[in-house]
């Protein structure tokens, strides 16, 4: 090593690399290989993720449509009697669930997250803004096994005060909760949207003589728009699949929710609570996979939805 | 100097430690301290405190030994063990057997570890104490949905139910309720998964109704007296009050190694007539 320093000390490294030293495994034939080497680890990296989401989804799928050997495909999508004891395999309740407690947390969250993004993004001085940002991220991560304990300790208790019925579980208690978890998420993108629109929109909206409710209303928010959608659809996307908060104050009924105070029972929350109690191999299981495989299906849905609209941002 | 003889102390005590620390270890845990191993115990949660203070036990006695204990209700266990998941299955009644709901698990060994009491147990709020199987089975199929039905207050009756695939669910039905069908729906029907959830469930909610093994009954919940008979560990015994069922621990095949130690150990007399006791389960050996 010292003998080739001291010989070849007028070669820079630069020239090494463009010549090579003539050895036979130099440093230039090194990093080829090591680049190529790199490069395939990387493409195998990639690769192995999206074999990982298939096989995930096959799996999902080939046992959840074994359901349908014994239930009829209007059974589990229309019925809504569910008791596997009895060979009832109704699953539009949970659907109907799914979705109910997903719509309920939207009205009550999308508008409250926007004027605390319009709050953030627009009336905030500085130095204001600079500490709550923060806290909407801190926010953001708090596990949602916390706040399904605090929905049971504080909110159901509350909710059966305020109401006056027995219990409290049901979508209302579960889409506060929800409202509380997606609120941080929904705000913090809307936030980022908002302060993305050019500054010039702003300036033209007040030289017209607009007011600062006008602007806010008629120019910064339609300009946002697909970045509050995306906003949006990320925070249902967490409400459709969360699970551990509403298993926790839903009540885990198995029955349509024709009140909102009444304990009921979604997608999530009946997987988690039957299913390492059902039998391998029977139709119970299977339809909990296809419960599973509906709610993927869902979400990549939503993720799909999301890169759409991510590639129209913000137009200038 | 003065460092080198700080240095000289501190290695002394040091060696001090350990020596006083293996010379002592082998005159606690000598005579089994070989056995090593792990097991993995999954099922019941009613008998999960049972199954903890026991893995507790046996892991101060064999330091070596890991155990992993968790409860998500009883069918879990016999499934998880013909899996391969678990080496213990947890049950609260005998898996080798079908049991109405539940098909006969072949291949497995049930081994008797325990009695467990069942109590169907009520909210503080609740006055009405004392109940008749005709009322627990009017409640629990929801026929009587006000407490002042069965000799209480005007209130709402809200059942808190366990999860299909429940061993106490399996027991209550058979000995408490004779078989009768449980209500599936209702504006005050819930359904939890775990004997914990079912405590939480029945302390925080005012009117509450539900059932739990004596381990989880505690000072903020009432025990109920069945047809005028308290649930006491005495009246299970003088055979009195009715409702309890023989604990499992299903194994594939007969036990070997150190799950076989595992099982022996629960069963032995010490700990029978110790911490089993303690946590008002009843000793196998006070039902003959």
């Amino acid at each position: 090593m010292i003998d080739t320093s001291s010989t070849a000390g007028q070669i820079d490294l630069g020239g090494s690399l463009l010549t090579g030293s003539g050895k036979p495994f130099d440093r230039k034939k090194r990093l080829f290989v090591m680049n190529r080497l790199f490069r395939y680890v990387c493409i195998a990296a990639a690769a192995f993720v999206c074999l990982i989401l298939f096989l995930i989804l096959l799996l999902m799928f080939r046992t959840g449509v074994l359901t349908f050997g014994e239930v009829s495909f209007s059974e589990f999508f229309l019925s809504t009697e569910w008791s596997p004891e009895t060979e009832q395999y109704g699953g539009l309740l949970f659907i109907f669930g799914t979705f109910a407690l997903t719509l309920l947390t939207l009205i009550i969250s999308v508008p409250l997250s926007l004027l605390i993004a319009v709050f953030l993004s627009t009336f905030v001085p500085t130095w204001l803004k600079n500490m709550l940002r923060p806290v909407m991220d801190l926010l953001v991560g708090i596990p949602s096994v916390v706040y399904g304990y605090l929905g049971l300790t504080v909110l159901i208790p509350l909710i059966r005060d305020v109401t006056g019925t027995g219990m409290g579980d049901g979508l209302l208690a579960a889409a506060l909760v929800l409202t509380i978890m997606v609120l941080p998420t929904i705000s913090r993108i809307s936030d980022d949207s908002i302060s993305a629109v050019p500054k010039k929109f702003s300036d033209a909206s007040y030289a017209l003589g607009a007011t600062r409710f006008q602007t806010v209303w008629k120019v910064l928010v339609p300009s946002a728009r697909s970045g509050i959608m995306y906003a949006v659809i990320l925070g249902m996307a967490r409400a459709i699949g969360e699970t551990m908060a509403v298993v926790m104050v839903i009540g885990n009924t198995p029955q349509l929710a024709d009140s909102l105070l009444k304990p009921t029972s979604v997608l999530t929350s009946n997987i988690v609570m039957q299913i390492a109690n059902v039998p391998f191999d029977s139709t119970w299981n299977y339809a909990l996979y296809l419960m599973g495989f509906l709610l993927l299906a869902i979400s990549l849905l939503m993720i799909v939805g999301v890169r759409w609209l991510q590639g129209k941002g913000v137009q200038q | 100097m003065k460092l080198n003889w700080l240095k000289v102390a501190t290695v002394a005590a040091l060696i001090a430690t350990i020596g006083l620390g293996s010379v002592q270890a082998p005159t606690k845990t000598e005579a089994a301290s070989k056995l090593s191993g792990k097991i993995v115990i999954n099922g019941s949660s009613a008998l999960l405190p049972l199954t903890l203070q026991a893995s507790n036990e046996f892991k101060k006695l064999n330091p070596k030994v890991k155990i992993s204990a968790s409860g998500a209700g009883s069918i879990t266990g016999p499934q998880s063990v013909r899996k391969g998941i678990a080496d213990i299955g947890a049950v609260d009644w005998d898996a080798t057997k079908a049991v109405p709901g539940f098909e006969a698990f072949t291949g497995q060994v049930a081994n008797k570890v325990a009695v467990t009491p069942f109590a169907a147990v009520v909210n503080k709020s609740v006055t009405a104490t004392s109940l008749t199987t005709k009322q627990l089975q009017d409640i629990f199929s929801g026929k009587v949905t006000n407490w002042k039905e069965v000799g209480g207050k005007d209130a709402d009756i809200i059942v808190v139910n366990r999860a299909f695939g429940s061993g106490t669910r399996v027991n209550f039905q058979q000995k408490a309720l004779n078989g009768t069908d449980f209500m599936t729906k209702g504006s005050n029907y819930k359904e939890v998964k775990t004997s914990g959830d079912m405590k939480t469930a029945v302390e925080s909610t005012p009117g509450a109704i539900g059932y739990l093994d004596f381990a989880y009954i505690t000072t903020k919940m009432t025990g109920v007296s069945i047809n005028g008979v308290a649930p006491t560990v005495d009246n299970v015994i003088n055979g009195k009050y009715k409702v309890w069922g023989y604990g499992y621990y299903m194994t594939k095949g007969q036990p070997t190694g150190v799950v076989k130690e595992f099982i022996k150990y629960v069963q032995s007399a010490k700990f029978q007539n110790g911490s089993l006791k303690k946590l008002k389960f009843i000793p196998l050996s006070a039902m003959k």
